[in-house]
């Protein structure tokens, strides 16, 4: 297994999403506070191999999101995330 | 879980009842997730394979060393229950009053959502035109095999490559998706299909490329790539 085969979409962490924001957010456009790309949540790039989920930017591959839980609490950083849209 | 039907030697279809369930749209997932004895949990995601209007089924693919698809896939029982949760997403859907045509492209168990998606337009007789590219290693590992051929016809087509074995006569494809083949089979990018692309991250990231390189605009074509663990 190469690195590249790790990387999901957006798509894997919808529930996840859901159940930390009470909503569907894979269809959501988010912008990259790196780049200023807009790009729905599904198309971003999404690492869950690390302790926590990291996502990041398809076109300059910022950190965009990160969410790390522990058993009690879940911390997330949305530093790189400059917007996001809710339907 | 209320049923099974083994699809091939690695994957198989669970038909499962969930108390409250809301239903879905084609393409949708669900996660599942199982906790051992001592509280250590697994949650893997799998896509829906039925049409809405069908009993809930997930197909799963059997990954070796991994977490929760040898359960699935070789000992869960009817009758068993785990915790699911779902319906999830909203961006790899298609719905079956949309009237253009949708090109659909799945490697290996990634043709899942997708059967959703064929299921779900036969059973609304919808007439948008659907052609699905479906790469598989041999015709065993072929998911949906029958019931494929059995739905092709009033404006439904699939293609077939085979991509590491080939029984005598075959007719169809017998490698890997390129662009070639793309261009053989892909709706011409000025009809504007909607394209809809899963499997391997590796096997979605190069049909995706090749599309555009054949002109489709990349905001078209919705992609959802498996993991490489389950």
């Amino acid at each position: 297994m190469e690195m590249r085969d790790l990387v999901l979409d957006g798509n894997a962490i919808g529930g996840l999403l859901h159940e930390l924001f009470g909503t569907e957010l894979t269809a959501a456009p988010c912008v990259c506070a790196g780049c200023g790309a807009r790009e729905e949540m599904a198309r971003l790039d999404v690492y869950v191999h690390a302790p926590g989920v990291v996502v990041r930017c398809r076109h300059c591959e910022s950190v965009m999101i990160r969410i790390v839980r522990g058993p009690t609490r879940t911390w997330i950083d949305l530093a790189g995330t400059r917007g996001l849209e809710l339907g | 879980m209320a049923g099974s039907n083994s699809e091939t030697p690695r994957v198989r279809t669970l038909e499962l009842d969930v108390p409250g369930w809301q239903g879905h749209v084609a393409g949708q997932h669900l996660d599942v997730r199982l906790t051992a004895e001592d509280g250590y949990q697994a949650e893997r995601s799998y896509s829906i394979a039925s049409a809405p209007e069908e009993p809930l089924a997930v197909t799963v693919e059997r990954l070796e060393d991994g977490e929760v698809s040898p359960y699935l896939v070789d000992e869960a029982r009817e009758g068993d229950s785990f915790e699911v949760r779902g319906p999830i997403g909203g961006y790899f859907v298609w719905e079956p009053d949309d009237p253009d045509p949708v090109l659909l492209v799945a490697g290996g168990s990634g043709v899942v959502p997708l059967m959703s998606m064929a299921r779900h337009r036969a059973r609304e007789g919808s007439s948008a035109p659907m052609r699905l590219l479906f790469s598989s290693r041999t015709l065993e590992d072929v998911i949906y095999r029958e019931e494929l051929e059995a739905l092709a016809g009033n404006g439904f087509e699939v293609v077939h490559t085979l991509t590491r074995a080939q029984p005598p006569g075959w007719s169809g494809y017998s490698h890997r998706i390129d662009d070639e083949l793309l261009r053989e089979v892909a709706w011409p990018a000025a009809d504007e299909p909607k394209v809809f692309v899963c499997g391997s991250t590796r096997f979605v990231d190069a049909a995706a490329d090749g599309l555009v390189r054949l002109g489709y605009d990349p905001r078209s074509i919705r992609t959802e790539r498996f993991g490489a663990t389950g």
